[in-house]
Order: structure tokens, then C-alpha cells, then sequence
């Protein structure tokens, strides 16, 4: 229900005119109950989803790691698992992170949310028929859905914030159809992939988004939490 | 040649084998025991060797696989981390990357590799302790705390937002538990509820979202202040408390202060003789009693003239109620008086003395004799000076002199010297003073008058002329009420006394009833003539019976007599003195060969709280003086001198010779 508001809403935000760069409140007359939220609180409000995404996302993979694969050292093992997601060039230190400038880590981040976007609802699906997959994580998986696109919505909005207070500049994709964003293989990789995988991946990169939301906060609005 | 090298070789071989056991087969399988990053930028990875290895012989290498590649690595780093472990540095470390790590133990036989372990560095987070914790002591007298605040530790990068940590400390106070508290993301924590002085110890660790708790932090000490657990409410509460108990410990005071006072002064002085010694009366020992006391002083009666010695004793029912017992015209009763009292000491206002402080009021009455008692019997009404004893207060018998009376006829003057309370009187006519020559019956009639208050009738004991020379008429009963302040009843006892050594003429007694006594309201006179009344009778106050009643019996020669039955012929009719302490001191006239001499003492200041209960003062301690044998007139010659309180008496005793000896009544001279 909420991604449809959200939906909703991004709707009618994106129909505002886009050549004039401004904030666009939610809130348009500037009334006095509404508030323009900062791009600090913007960012904690991303943050706390990201961490909310990460934090199922780790519950999911555990559950299923526990009912579908007791014996650990089979699955871990495996070093090659290629997640679809694997083509996304994503620094892997916090230095390399660091060294990315803004945009580009907005990027990545955009990236991400959006290549989860199809596999999470077909993931959905395929726990839908899973009998002996618990209806606690099925609906996980559901919720999961929702939290990514809401993630991914939030984090656009970030994006368009310091785009508009001249922070980063414009994107390189902008705000541009999210096919364009998704990984050139034409097959999606993620069909192949099995559940586990998949939630061994959609793990990981829940972790990435987060940590690099964190960075990119603490870059742009240092603050004492940081 | 080549087959000895050969052989020489083989043998070498074997011979190197067989020294060396260990080398025969390859090491133990190693295990890597943990991997630990402690900033999720570098990690290290520890193994453990097997244990039947010889770490001498042994060496170990770790290899490792990235994810997604084939490339084996070899551990960059042995040695900074300590033995059997590898350090990998920034640049070696991927996060996100699924690391594959082998451990190989080789030694010369071979080689051992272990199992291999996939960390991914993101999720093998460990962090340091947290540091600089200090705790500081804050707030007020009203309520203190702990501020307890750290550092991140160093290697943990929280700044750049790389590391979110969650910290957690606990504090234990000594002998407790340990108390967990949850800080999250801040570093500082508020600890309340201390106790006072109590010493804690606190520690703090952290952890990142996604990983491992960090060691306890070192502890640090802190002591919380003494605080004065009383607020203002507790003041409140003990000073509330101790009011009250400070209120109760004071009722109990005053309600035992009450009985104590009552103790200590009873209201109601009874007469005291001086003198008189209550053990020792109460041991039944006259003699010593009478011994102690003892009248300094008194000169012993020579066969005075008894109508000198008549002594008329005025009962005053009065708190300070005291017999005046004035003597008619002898001098030395007359300079026995009390010093500072006037002659004349008629009615007072305050005692009430009456008409009776005049002679001739006495003369009239006691003039009467029979007739006098034979009307009062009727009357129900006595005017006799009676002398008795009040309970209760502080009463004393007055004496004031021998009985000396209207002989002469102007006694109304002795017989007002002292002061003559209200009181009933009560005549104890002493056998001796009707055995003597001196008394006439017209005499004796005199002698045997009784000072008497009006208030008080008295039963006159006056003698009868036709009984013994005495003459004195018995009193029949006297009944007497104990006498307290606030009233002033006089209940004469109910005294028998019968005929002494007389006849058996008995002669009508005269109960005055006292009803004319204002002051004594309630006494009650019987006027039934109980026993013929005697010429001379003596009695002697047995004890003072519940209702207050002075039990007088006959004296006889018996002495010692206690008993509420009268018997014997104890006769304590004799006044033998006064003694200082207003102690009428009688004399008991036992047979004529012996002579006692009882003497009453005035009973000191110090009465003793039991007498008003008991209301036995009388019977155990007043003696009448004994009376005298018939016929014989020990009077005032018996008078022990050694009465050492009988100082009213300046002079000569008072010794109601043979006369009548009311129940004693010391003069009061005081009083």
C-alpha cells in the first residue's frame, strides 16, 4: 500500500516541470504545516531504510539458509556466486568508496535499487509457491519488494536534492528510464540464479547501499552522528 | 662401487627414517580458528596447529581464493599479527568479497591443508573496547548520578560513517550483579538510582550492526557519594515521631507522677507522734517503742495532782487537725504548751475550733458527766473533747497537758492553749487517774473532759462516780472516720473498752455522736451504751479497723494487745507527754507493779502512704497509755522519759496521770 503512495506521490512529483531546478516540496504553498525536509533529514530517513533493508534482507537469507540448507560448508563454499548484480562496478573499500565522487556513488547506489527491482517480485512469486517456505518469509520477500522501491524513491529524491542545492552535478543517467540503468546482459542473470543465491546476494548488496549511504552522508552533511 | 654407494645410500635412508619418527608421516590437519577484522578494512586469520605436530618441523602457509577468481594468494603477512597468523592489510582486503582461506601445514612428508573457511570482511567485524571511559558524579544533594561517556576505539572509523557502532556498558555495584544498559549509537549514559557511598564498577563494550561484540572495556571504579537518605519529608517525619514519643514519655510521667506525688504527700496526715516508732511497734514490742519515744524531759509524775494533769485534748478533724490538749490550770501543762501558740487559740478559722476551746464550754459539757453523756447518748451529740486520731491528713494529737480540769475551773484557758482542732474526742479515763486519791468524783468528772471542738462530739469518758475513784467514764465507742482534708468526718472507731480493773460497774458510755461537728460531718456517735461504763476505763486504741473505725479496748495490764478484740486490761489512758513532733505520748499503764509506759509518738512527716489506705494507723501505732491499775496512780510517773519527742511537754508531762488518756494526742505545737 505504501509503494503505491509513494507511486502516487512520485508521480506527482515528477510532473512537475523539470526545467526549473528547485525543490519540490510535497507541500506546494508553502503552508505553514508542511516542512520542507531537509536534505540532512532526507538522508536519515534514506539511511533508516536502507537499514531496515539490510536487516531483512540478512533475516531472509539466514531463514533460508537454516530451512533449505543445514549444512553450511556445502553452500559457502562456493566462491563463484555470481550475483546479477556482479557487473555493477561497486568500490569494495571504504577507501575506494571514498574516493568516488558524489555523483558517482549516487549512481551506484541508483543502480543497485533499481537492478533488484525486478527480482525481488519474482522472487515473490516463486516463495508464493513454496509450500514448505514458511508464509513469515514469503511475506518478507513481499515486504521486500516494497522496501527497495521505496529505497530506491527516497534515494532518487536525495539524488535530485543535491542535484538542485548544486552539490553533485546532474547525474549522468539522471533521472532517466530505469531500463537504461538495469545490466546489459539481455537475460536478466537473476532468472538463473536460485533462491538462495539470490537472497545471499540481495544481502550483500542491501550492505553496500547502506554503507554507501552512509558515506555519502557523512560527505555531504557531516554531522555528529557521523 | 656404485652398489656400495647404493647400499651406503639405502642405508643412510633407512637410517634416517628410523631415527626421526615424525617425519615418516605428513602434519596434522591445521584449522583456522577464527578471522577477525577489527575495522572493516583489514582483517586477520588465525590457525591452530595440530597437536601432534612438532611446530619445529611444521610450517604453515596460507592461501587463499577471492570470490569470483581463481587466483590463489598466498597470506601477505605472517608476523604482524603473532604466530600462526595472517594479517591482511588494506590493500589486500576486499569488502563485500567472499574470501576462501586454506591453511597448509607442510612439514618433510607432506602436507596438510585445512579446511577452508569463506569470510566475507563486511560480516567478520570485531571491534576494539571502547575508550577513555570515565564517569563523572553529577546532580545535587536531592539525587545524584553517574555520567558515564567513551570514546570509539581508535581503529574503528565511526566518523566517516564506514563503522556504525552500538555501545553497551554495565555496572555492578560490590557483592551484586552485573546491570546491562543499552546506549546504542551515543557515548554517553546516564546511571541513576545509585546507592549512597556504594562503590561501582563499570565497563562498556561495542559492536557494529552486523557483527561481533567487542571485549569489556577495563573497569573503572567510582564511588557514589554519601548522601543523607532524609529529605525534608523524613525530617518532617522524625521530628513528628519524636514529639510524639516525647508526649507519651511525659503522660506517663505525669500520670505516674500523680501517684507518686500522692505517695509522697498524702493528702490526709494522719497523727503523727513523734517519736513513735511504727516497727517497732509493729514487732510488738511496747517497751522499746514506748522506750523510743522516749520523752526527754518529762519529769516523772510524783503523784502529781491529777487534776493538773488532766489533760484536755481537742480533736481536730482538720487537715492540720491537732488535739489541743490544754490543762487546766497546771503550770506546767500551761508552760508544756506550745510555744508561739497562743493560750487562746480558740476557734480558728481554719480549724474550725469552736466553742469547745473553752473551758467553760468543756466544764459545761464535761460537767456533765453521766448526765452529759447519758443526754448525749440521746442527743446523739457529743461535745466532749475526744481525742482521736484522724486519718488520712495530717492530724495530730494535741496535748496539750495533763488533764488538768475544771477543778480548778479556769481551764477553759489550757484548754485552749494549743489549738484545738475539730476532733472528736474520745476520753480514755486512765485507771490510774481513777484510782487515784486525787480525783474526786467531782474531779474526776473534771478530769475526764474532754477538749472538744464543736464541731466534733466526742464521746466523753468521764469517770462515774459510781464506778472506780477514776470515775472517768469509759467511752463506749468512739467512732471514728478517718479524716482527710477535704472532709472532715471524723468516725470515731468502735472502740470497746469496758470496765477495767474496776468493777464490774460499767458505766453507760457516752458516744457522742459528733453530728454536731461541722467539720466532721459524717461521724457517727453511736450513743447506745454498750458496755456499763466503769469508773475508770481504760482503752486503748487497738487499731483503726477498715471503715476507720478506731477499735479502742480496754486496757488492761496486758500489753501488746493488738488484736481488735478487746481484752485484757490494758490501759493506755495515761498521757504521758507530748513529744516535739506533736506526738502525744501515752502511757500505758499496765498492773501496778508494772508500768509501761506507751507512748505514741507523733508520727512523722514521713506517714507512710499505706496508713490512708489501710486506715490502720491507729491501731498499730497509737497506744493509749496504758491504764493504770485501779487504785494506782502511776500517771505521770510512768511517763517514759525516754521518749526523746515528747517536747511539747516543757515541763512537766503531760502525763494524764492516771487520767485520761485519750487516745493520744500530742500537742501540736507547730500546728
Amino acid at each position: 500500500g505504501w509503494s503505491f503512495a509513494w507511486l502516487g506521490a512520485l508521480c506527482l512529483v515528477l510532473r512537475t516541470p523539470t526545467d526549473t531546478v528547485r525543490a519540490a516540496p510535497i507541500c506546494d504553498n508553502g503552508q505553514a504545516s508542511c516542512q520542507v525536509l531537509s536534505l540532512a533529514d532526507l538522508f536519515d530517513r534514506v539511511i533508516q531504510h536502507s537499514s531496515r533493508m539490510h536487516g531483512m534482507s540478512n533475516d531472509l537469507h539466514s531463514q533460508f539458509e537454516q530451512y533449505f540448507l543445514p549444512s553450511r560448508n556445502h553452500i559457502s563454499n562456493r566462491v563463484n556466486r555470481n550475483c546479477h548484480t556482479s557487473g555493477i562496478l561497486t568500490p569494495n573499500g571504504k577507501e575506494n568508496a571514498q574516493r568516488l565522487a558524489g555523483e558517482e556513488l549516487t549512481e551506484v547506489i541508483l543502480k543497485l535499487l533499481w537492478a533488484w527491482r525486478d527480482p525481488l517480485w519474482h522472487f515473490h512469486q516463486s516463495m508464493a509457491h513454496h509450500d514448505d517456505f514458511n508464509s513469515f518469509s514469503s511475506n518478507k520477500a513481499l515486504v521486500m519488494g516494497d522496501l527497495v522501491h521505496e529505497l530506491r524513491t527516497g534515494v532518487e529524491k536525495v539524488a535530485e536534492k543535491m542535484q538542485n542545492l548544486g552539490i553533485i552535478s546532474n547525474l549522468v543517467n539522471g533521472l532517466r528510464s530505469p531500463e537504461q540503468l538495469l545490466p546489459s546482459p539481455v537475460r536478466p542473470q537473476w532468472s538463473l540464479m536460485n533462491d538462495y543465491d539470490l537472497l545471499f546476494c540481495l544481502r550483500r548488496d542491501s550492505n553496500k547501499v547502506q554503507s554507501y549511504l552512509k558515506i555519502l552522508k557523512c560527505r555531504i552533511v557531516p554531522e555528529n552522528d557521523c | 662401487m656404485g652398489r656400495a654407494v647404493g647400499t651406503a645410500l639405502l642405508f643412510l635412508t633407512l637410517l634416517n627414517t628410523a631415527t626421526s619418527e615424525t617425519d615418516y608421516s605428513p602434519p596434522g590437519r591445521p584449522k583456522l580458528t577464527s578471522c577477525l577484522s577489527r575495522d572493516k578494512e583489514t582483517f586477520t586469520c588465525w590457525w591452530a596447529p595440530s597437536d601432534r605436530d612438532d611446530a619445529l618441523q611444521t610450517t604453515y602457509a596460507l592461501y587463499y581464493l577471492k570470490e569470483s577468481s581463481d587466483v590463489v594468494y598466498t597470506c601477505p603477512d605472517y608476523r604482524t599479527a603473532g604466530a600462526n597468523s595472517c594479517y591482511f592489510n588494506k590493500n589486500n582486503t576486499s569488502i563485500w568479497v567472499n574470501y576462501n582461506i586454506t591453511v597448509a601445514a607442510t612439514n618433510a612428508h607432506g602436507s596438510n591443508f585445512s579446511e577452508p573457511v569463506v569470510v566475507d570482511v563486511a560480516y567478520i567485524v570485531q571491534p576494539h573496547t571502547p575508550e577513555n571511559l570515565t564517569v563523572v558524579v553529577l546532580g545535587d544533594k536531592d539525587g545524584t548520578f553517574f555520567r558515564v561517556s567513551w570514546e570509539s576505539p581508535r581503529k574503528a572509523d565511526t566518523r566517516s560513517g564506514w563503522i556504525t557502532l552500538i555501545y553497551e556498558l554495565r555496572a555492578k555495584l560490590d557483592g551484586a550483579d552485573w546491570e546491562e544498559h543499552f546506549a546504542g549509537q551515543q557515548k554517553m549514559f546516564n546511571i541513576f538510582s545509585l546507592r549512597s557511598g556504594g562503590t561501582y564498577r563499570i565497563q562498556v563494550r561495542c559492536k557494529p550492526i552486523h557483527g561481533f561484540w567487542s571485549e569489556w572495556s577495563p573497569t573503572v571504579n567510582v564511588t557514589a557519594p554519601y548522601a543523607l537518605p532524609l529529605g525534608s519529608s523524613m525530617w518532617i517525619l522524625i521530628a513528628f515521631f519524636s514529639a510524639l514519643i516525647f508526649l507519651l514519655l511525659t503522660w506517663i510521667l505525669n500520670v505516674k507522677s500523680h501517684s507518686v506525688k500522692h505517695c509522697l504527700f498524702p493528702p490526709v496526715p494522719g497523727p503523727k507522734i513523734r517519736g513513735f516508732d511504727k516497727q517497732l511497734l509493729k514487732n510488738g514490742r511496747s517497751e522499746e517503742l514506748f522506750n523510743a519515744l522516749g520523752v526527754p524531759g518529762l519529769p516523772p509524775m510524783t503523784h502529781p495532782n491529777y487534776e493538773d494533769l488532766l489533760v484536755y485534748l481537742e480533736v481536730s478533724g482538720r487537715d492540720e487537725s491537732e488535739l489541743l490538749l490544754a490543762d487546766a490550770n497546771d503550770p506546767t501543762i500551761a508552760a508544756t504548751t506550745e510555744g508561739g501558740k497562743s493560750p487562746n487559740s480558740p476557734s480558728d478559722s481554719d480549724s474550725g475550733h469552736g466553742s469547745c476551746d473553752s473551758h467553760t464550754l468543756l466544764m459545761e459539757k464535761c460537767g456533765e458527766g453521766e448526765e452529759v453523756k447519758e443526754e448525749q447518748e440521746e442527743e446523739q451529740q457529743g461535745d466532749g473533747v475526744a481525742v482521736g486520731r484522724s486519718y488520712g491528713g495530717k492530724q495530730r494529737w494535741e496535748r496539750r497537758g495533763s488533764w488538768e480540769r475544771n477543778q480548778k475551773g479556769d481551764d477553759d484557758q489550757e484548754m485552749t492553749e494549743g489549738r484545738v482542732k475539730t476532733w472528736p474526742c474520745v476520753f480514755a479515763p486512765l485507771e490510774e487517774y481513777a484510782g487515784s486519791k486525787a480525783l474526786d468524783h467531782g474531779s474526776t468528772l473534771g478530769t475526764a473532759r474532754l477538749l472538744c471542738s464543736s464541731v466534733h462530739s466526742i464521746p466523753l469518758l468521764l469517770p462515774t462516780p459510781a464506778t472506780s475513784p477514776s470515775g472517768l467514764h469509759a467511752l463506749e465507742q468512739l467512732h471514728w472516720q478517718p479524716y482527710s482534708r477535704s472532709e472532715s468526718t471524723i468516725q470515731s472507731p468502735e472502740h470497746k473498752h469496758r470496765r477495767q480493773q474496776g468493777g464490774g460497774k460499767t458505766t453507760t458510755t457516752t458516744t457522742t455522736t459528733a453530728t454536731t461537728a461541722t467539720k466532721l460531718t459524717d461521724v457517727a456517735w453511736p450513743a447506745q451504751p454498750r458496755s456499763p461504763f466503769r469508773a475508770t476505763e481504760y482503752v486503748e486504741v487497738q487499731r483503726v479497723n477498715q471503715e476507720n473505725m478506731m477499735v479502742l479496748r480496754p486496757l488492761s495490764s496486758a500489753q501488746g494487745q493488738r488484736e481488735g478484740a478487746p481484752q485484757g486490761e490494758v490501759d493506755y489512758s495515761r498521757v504521758k507527754g507530748l513529744n516535739s513532733g506533736d506526738g502525744l505520748l501515752l502511757q500505758r499503764a499496765v498492773d501496778a507493779e508494772t508500768q509501761e509506759e506507751v507512748e505514741e509518738g507523733q508520727e512523722e512527716e514521713e506517714y507512710p502512704c499505706d496508713i490512708q489506705e489501710k486506715n490502720s494507723l491507729l491501731g498499730d501505732e497509737r497506744y493509749t497509755a496504758p491504764p493504770a491499775v485501779p487504785g494506782q496512780m502511776t500517771g505521770a510517773g510512768k511517763l517514759s522519759m525516754g521518749l526523746p519527742t515528747a517536747v511539747s511537754l516543757q515541763g512537766d508531762t503531760i502525763l494524764a496521770a492516771n487520767g485520761y488518756v485519750d487516745t493520744a494526742v500530742a500537742m501540736m505545737p507547730t500546728h
